[in-house]
């Protein structure tokens, strides 16, 4: 596999980029992290993807639908409402 | 804020509705039974409701609201003998992002790099990666987490609170978030993987 012949001396191994992946997608490296960790990503189709598939699997549960309140549980709050209305 | 202070009910009906999903999940960070957490949310809005005047604005009136969930639970918790996920949470497991054999073996060559690459799932018809079952699975997979990494990740990405709301909230450090998140989110990717590879 040629893609993936790459010379881990300098940099992170594919193994440890997967693993550095959220702290990456939060900003939260220092720059000389970041640096290491972007030049992997451009010369490793794999670790690029990876990167990819954390943040669509992110996206993605962004867009599940949330619980909504039971109606029971609102007619309830809003009789609290109410009463501390009234008060 | 000022309309819920002068009675109107509109407000405080839409104010109920949004948070409810970020309340909810914290609830049940602390208390696994879904009936008790509503009704953790719903003594959290008494409480709130009671406290409204005496809100001081020091913090957002959304972390307001979160710390009174949070606390409310924890003392259900606590009352009902559970462990309290984020005190004791399982940081130490050490669990891969990744299974260890997709990567080549120590000795060598290109040791610790893909065996083979993940699929990139842009290449994958949009029907497949929108399809509602991938959704179901996502929702599915979020549900089977571990307490913690559920309460994170659900407070992240799917009721899209900021990583200061839930260190806050949770009384978690920045670091043991991330932790958090990360092993959450890798989980539920590999579980996507499976499906989207098969």
């Amino acid at each position: 596999m040629p893609e993936s012949r790459r010379d881990f001396v300098d940099g992170y191994a594919c193994r440890e980029v997967v693993e550095l992946a959220t702290e990456y997608l939060e900003g939260a490296m220092t720059p000389q992290q970041m640096t290491r960790f972007e030049l992997h990503l451009n010369l490793c189709d794999g670790c690029f993807t990876f990167v990819e598939q954390v943040r669509a699997t992110a996206g993605m549960a962004r867009s599940l639908s949330e619980d909504e309140i039971p109606e029971e549980t609102k007619v309830k709050l809003l009789e609290a409402f109410r009463g501390w209305r009234n008060e | 804020m000022e309309r819920l202070l002068g009675g109107d009910e509109r407000a405080f009906e839409e104010a109920v509705a949004d948070m409810y999903p970020t309340m909810l999940a914290v609830a049940r960070g602390y208390v696994r039974n879904r009936t008790v957490a509503e009704e953790v949310v719903q003594e959290a809005w008494v409480a709130v409701l009671k406290g409204l005047e005496r809100f001081e604005g020091r913090s957002t009136f959304r972390t307001w609201v979160l710390a009174i969930v949070a606390n409310i639970a924890r003392t259900r918790a606590v009352r009902e003998a559970r462990s309290l996920p984020f005190s004791s949470f399982e940081i130490e497991d050490g669990e891969p992002a990744v299974e260890p054999e997709r990567f080549r073996e120590a000795g060598q060559p290109y040791a610790g790099g893909w065996k083979s690459f993940p699929t990139d799932w842009r290449t994958l018809p949009e029907s497949r990666l929108l399809a509602s079952e991938t959704f179901d699975l996502v929702g599915r997979a979020i549900e089977e987490l571990p307490d913690a990494q559920r309460t994170v990740i659900t407070l992240r990405d799917v009721t899209g609170c900021s990583a200061e709301e839930v260190c806050e909230t949770l009384g978690i450090s920045e670091g043991n978030q991330r932790v958090l998140l990360h092993r959450a989110r890798a989980r539920v990717r590999t579980q996507l993987e499976r499906h989207l590879d098969a």
